[in-house]
């Protein structure tokens, strides 16, 4: 090892070795010379002098290093000779490499990173799992998954079980959080809505996140009683606050509650929920303060009101295993003794613990499997990408067969040349490696705006961190040996003798290479049509989704939300506020009609309580309630969202708090509840609780109500004037004369002048709202289309490259052809005959395995199966066209070769 | 014997220079040769051919180290000196060597 360093040494100092080298030689020959009293003796007898400084200079040598120098300046020289066929390379690898490396640094952030804490890997997060929904969990904020292996499991646990787990010997901290979800966070005056998360007082200090400032919510401030404090994501106190330091110490007012600033927390943590991205921290017993209407009090006291998620770290040398083990009994005891009938005994949730240095997966659910399939896709375009370079230097090859026999026959060993050939293919891979991340640069930003959409930003964060820039070396090295092997093998694998003995012009015509590139044509085809199908299928899920009956006019609304709870309005006053906005909102100039609901109507929202029919019988312990979805909506509902009234009328004026409680039912309520009867006139009790007696006074045609994609359920429009608890936020509709975007400064205006405490949220237009819902199939289906072209852009090309070169060999047997005759007609067809063949196999052998493929798409698909015969055909088709029109150049220019000027070729 | 010269045997080099090393303390290429050459009553004939890559080789192994200075005869040379670690690799090539010339001799006496 030293000696190698010493050799490093060497290297850097050659001129001076060199010269050391020389004077001691000179000196030897001078003694030498002196001892025997003749120079021209010593002379002869040392021999050759230069021989022995050479032979001495090997000593300090990198054999390996060296030939590795001169092969890359050998690739580098050869590159720049061939400039097209280095930019078509380079291109193309650029393009292939590029797109891997955007879609790998997603499924890095989304899936692979590990929070930005010290040792994550000691990380855990605790889990509850079950045979179905546990009946001892009598109310649950968060969610319930089907676990892969069969039955549920949740994240979500009762304050009081958390406060027991925390005594263990195998955890050195166990700490908790929960989604505040989006908070009005009054400060310097200004009101706007930022996202918070709640944590327990041991959170920073069990994870080993600093503060970048001040200090963070320790144990001292989660206690019941504590001074409300908080503490700031670095870009929130950088974006809200100028990243001035003097907003430690000061108050803000979060959803109408005095809070003090006491820190900012290190830059990049963002807590532990990659896809809630959280701009403020809070301590957890503030929950009961601000959190939700019903959860005020005694949450945190609930034995069976699972919520919070908790996380640990585990005691350096304890395993999981050995963690869940210790407390799964604990765990099991407590929920045991929550339990009260048979039936809730017979489910207990039983504690599970999944490894945490990533943090929690929720973001990984919703993205795992479309990043890969993306993966999928855009791995396939390297295959093509490489597939062309591969074809490229095989016909390149074939053009320097004379070269390599002349280098083998000198002496080159056949790996030495090998070796070399394979150098000059990763040095075009690392050149494309190098584009690529241009590449990858640009695409990024260009997913996470489709992504976004308007939206607020996406929330992991995305960038070209080391791990992708190792993978993304690791593929260029991978790509390079794919396309540079094989053509390197054929290559070097020459009959010395005839090789040597072409011309320059025409080679014998042993076609083993030519069959090789067309099976790599034949890939192609087939590849690309795989890419071809799943853009057509994207594409026309798209376009269904596009033309979905929505039941409502979407065009020209702009929707926005305003929350008068978070201000501090509360019972009769809210309502006042509400109705009173709605009235200014109506006179803002360009302002057609506005309407106001309690959620948004396509936005994947829904409400849904339980109600009784008149004639059916009460219902029974344990089973199935029959239930309805619904909406509280504003009185000029129906007719500023254009929904059509088919019999009865709609909700107006009439229908105040004070009035007999009246509901419009949708088309699909009117059917399944009253078939073939008029419901008009009807009666129905409504909620579970406190059941209220409500007449239907109308049907409305049916609307989409939660999301473009689900079946209309049966819905009930009631007036949000008549509910039971006034809403704490209202969702304002206003069908603009113009664009609706022009009155987003005059409704934010209008709104503060109402009461500068209480901020706009969510303002954007329908349209854009809707489109939210369905980004997943909107970036698939843009992001699959540049896909489709980039491979059909490559299949052409390696099509027309091949044939073109096809065309350049065969140019004397053309001539001779045209001059025996042939028209230029049969040449064309000639030409185009091979494509036929060509396109024909990789069709056939594309079709094949898109059926096999397509099927793993279903779930991404909607209105169509993955089967669709015309997204097929179209594909085939498309791909057909392209094939023949990349034929039809090298066609032509085979039809107007001249035979006379083809004959003296040669 | 006087004229009778024969080529180091193969692989033995580094051993003979190592050892006239430690005889000699410190010495210019042109004595270590000088040195073999006399020590072996001329037998030995060491070609600058094979002297010059061997030190070089040396050096970069780290077995020896030099040093220019003044000669002599106030000319300025390249001294080569015995580092602990060439000592070591003196050592065991002495080791080898032995072992292998011993098991020679055996074989040539049982004829």
């Amino acid at each position: 090892m030293k000696s190698l360093l010493r050799r490093l040494q060497y290297l850097f100092a050659r001129r001076q070795r060199e010269s050391e080298l020389d004077e001691e030689i000179r000196d030897h020959l001078a003694r030498k010379a002196a001892d025997l009293g003749d120079t021209g003796a010593a002379r002869r007898q040392f021999g050759n002098v230069t021989l022995v400084q050479e032979e001495s200079r090997a000593q300090w040598s990198f054999p390996l290093l060296e030939q590795l120098a001169q092969d890359v300046r050998y690739a580098v020289r050869d590159m720049a000779a061939h400039r097209m066929f280095t930019a078509v390379a380079v291109l193309s690898l650029a393009l292939g490499i590029g797109a891997n490396t955007a879609i790998y640094s997603f499924m890095d952030a989304v899936m692979l990173r590990a929070l930005p804490v010290s040792q994550p890997e000691q990380l855990v997060i605790l889990n509850w799992r079950a045979k179905d929904n546990p009946r001892v969990v009598a109310s649950h904020w968060g969610e319930i998954y089907d676990h892969d292996a069969g039955g549920v499991i949740s994240p979500n646990f009762p304050y009081p079980a958390y406060e027991l787990l925390r005594n263990n010997q195998v955890f050195s901290s166990l700490f908790g959080h929960m989604n505040a979800g989006s908070l009005n966070v009054v400060a310097e005056g200004q009101a706007e809505i930022a996202r918070g998360q709640y944590v327990t007082g041991d959170l920073f200090t069990g994870l080993g996140v600093p503060p970048a400032l001040g200090r963070l919510i320790g144990r001292t401030d989660d206690q019941r009683g504590a001074p409300p404090v908080a503490v700031l994501t670095y870009d929130y106190w950088k974006s809200r606050f100028g990243a001035n330091p003097a907003v430690v110490g000061q108050t803000v007012r979060i959803d109408s509650t005095a809070f003090t600033v006491i820190g900012v927390a290190a830059p990049n943590f963002y807590g532990v929920n990659s896809s809630v991205k959280p701009q403020l921290f809070l301590p957890i017993v503030s929950i009961e303060q601000i959190g939700w209407q019903n959860s005020k009090q005694g949450l945190l006291a609930n034995r069976t009101f699972y919520w919070i998620e908790l996380m640990a770290r585990l005691r350096p040398g304890v395993t999981l295993e050995t963690a869940q083990a210790h407390l799964a009994g604990p765990f099991h005891n407590f929920v045991y003794n929550t339990a009260v009938t048979e039936l809730e005994r017979s489910n207990i949730p039983a504690l599970s613990l999944q490894e945490g240095g990533s943090g929690v997966d929720a973001m990984r659910r919703e993205y795992a499997k479309p990043l890969w399939v993306l993966m999928a896709m855009v791995g396939l375009i390297l295959l093509i990408a490489c597939a062309n370079l591969a074809n490229l230097l095989l016909a390149r090859a074939a053009g320097r067969r004379r070269e390599m026999a002349v280098r083998l026959s000198l002496g080159a060993g056949r790996f030495r040349v090998i070796r070399q050939l394979l150098t000059e293919s990763l040095l075009l891979a690392i050149a494309g490696a190098v584009a690529g991340l241009g590449v990858a640069a640009l695409a990024i930003r260009a997913i996470l705006a489709l992504l976004a959409n308007g939206d607020e930003a996406f929330p992991a964060v995305v960038g070209l961190d080391w791990r992708v820039l190792t993978f993304t070396l690791l593929m260029a090295i991978a790509a390079s040996l794919l396309f540079g092997l094989v053509p390197a093998i054929q290559s070097t694998r020459l009959d010395l003798t005839p090789a040597l003995k072409e011309t320059r012009a025409g080679a014998p015509r042993r076609r083993n290479w030519f069959s090789l590139s067309q099976a790599l044509v034949v890939s192609q085809i087939a590849i690309a049509l795989l890419l071809v199908v799943a853009a057509s299928l994207f594409v026309r899920s798209l376009s269904n989704l596009y033309a979905v009956q929505l039941g409502f006019n979407a065009e020209r609304l702009l929707t926005f939300s305003v929350n008068a709870a978070k201000a501090g309005y509360e019972g009769p006053a809210r309502t006042r506020f509400f109705a009173d906005l709605e009235s200014r909102l109506a006179a803002v100039p360009g302002v057609r009609a506005t309407t106001s609901s309690d959620m948004p109507i396509v936005g994947g929202w829904m409400s849904s309580t339980v109600i009784r029919l008149p004639g059916a019988p009460p219902p029974r312990e344990g089973q199935p309630r029959t239930g309805s979805p619904y909406a509280q909506v504003g009185p000029t509902f129906f007719e500023t969202m254009e929904i059509p009234i088919l019999q009865g009328r709609a909700l107006d004026e009439r229908d105040t708090e004070g009035a007999r409680k009246v509901a419009v039912v949708n088309q699909v309520f009117a059917q399944k509840f009253f078939p073939g009867q008029n419901p008009v006139g009807q009666h129905f009790s409504f909620g579970g609780a406190k059941p209220v007696e409500i007449e239907i006074v109308g049907v409305a045609r049916n609307a989409r109500y939660n999301s473009l994609k689900r079946e209309i359920p049966t819905v009930m429009y009631l007036p949000w004037k008549q509910t039971s608890q006034p809403l704490p936020q209202m969702f304002f509709d206003l069908r603009a004369a113009g664009d609706p975007l022009a009155l987003a400064s005059a409704v934010r205006e209008v709104v503060r002048q109402a009461n500068p405490l209480v901020p706009v949220a969510g303002l954007t237009t329908q349209t854009r709202r809707m489109d939210q819902t369905i980004r997943q199939e909107r970036t698939f289906a843009q992001l699959s289309t540049w896909f489709g072209a980039l491979a059909l852009l490559m299949a052409s090309i390696g099509l027309y490259g091949t044939l073109a070169y096809g065309v350049a060999r065969r140019t004397s047997e053309i001539g001779i052809r045209m001059a025996l005759g042939a028209r230029q007609g049969r040449i064309v067809w000639m030409v185009l005959r091979d494509v036929l063949v060509l396109a024909g196999v990789g069709l056939a052998i594309g079709l094949a395995a898109a059926y096999q493929a397509a099927a793993l798409l279903e779930s991404f698909l909607f209105g169509l199966k993955p089967h669709d015969p015309f997204a097929i055909l179209v594909s085939a088709a498309v791909l057909l066209g392209c094939a023949l029109l990349a034929g039809f150049l090298p066609a032509r220019r085979a039809a107007r070769v001249d035979p006379l000027v083809a004959l003296r070729h040669d | 014997m006087g004229n009778v010269k024969t080529e180091i045997p193969p692989g033995t080099l580094h051993m003979l220079i190592l050892k006239s090393l430690v005889r000699l303390g410190d010495m210019h290429g042109y004595g270590i040769a000088q040195h073999i050459q006399q020590t072996s009553d001329e037998v030995l004939q060491v070609e600058e051919g094979s002297l010059y890559p061997a030190l070089q080789r040396m050096l970069i192994k780290g077995w020896v180290a030099a040093e220019w200075k003044q000669s002599e005869n106030n000319r300025r040379a390249r001294f080569y000196q015995l580092t602990p670690e060439g000592r070591k690799q003196l050592a065991r090539e002495l080791r080898n060597y032995q072992q292998v010339s011993g098991a020679i001799a055996k074989v040539i006496e049982a004829v």
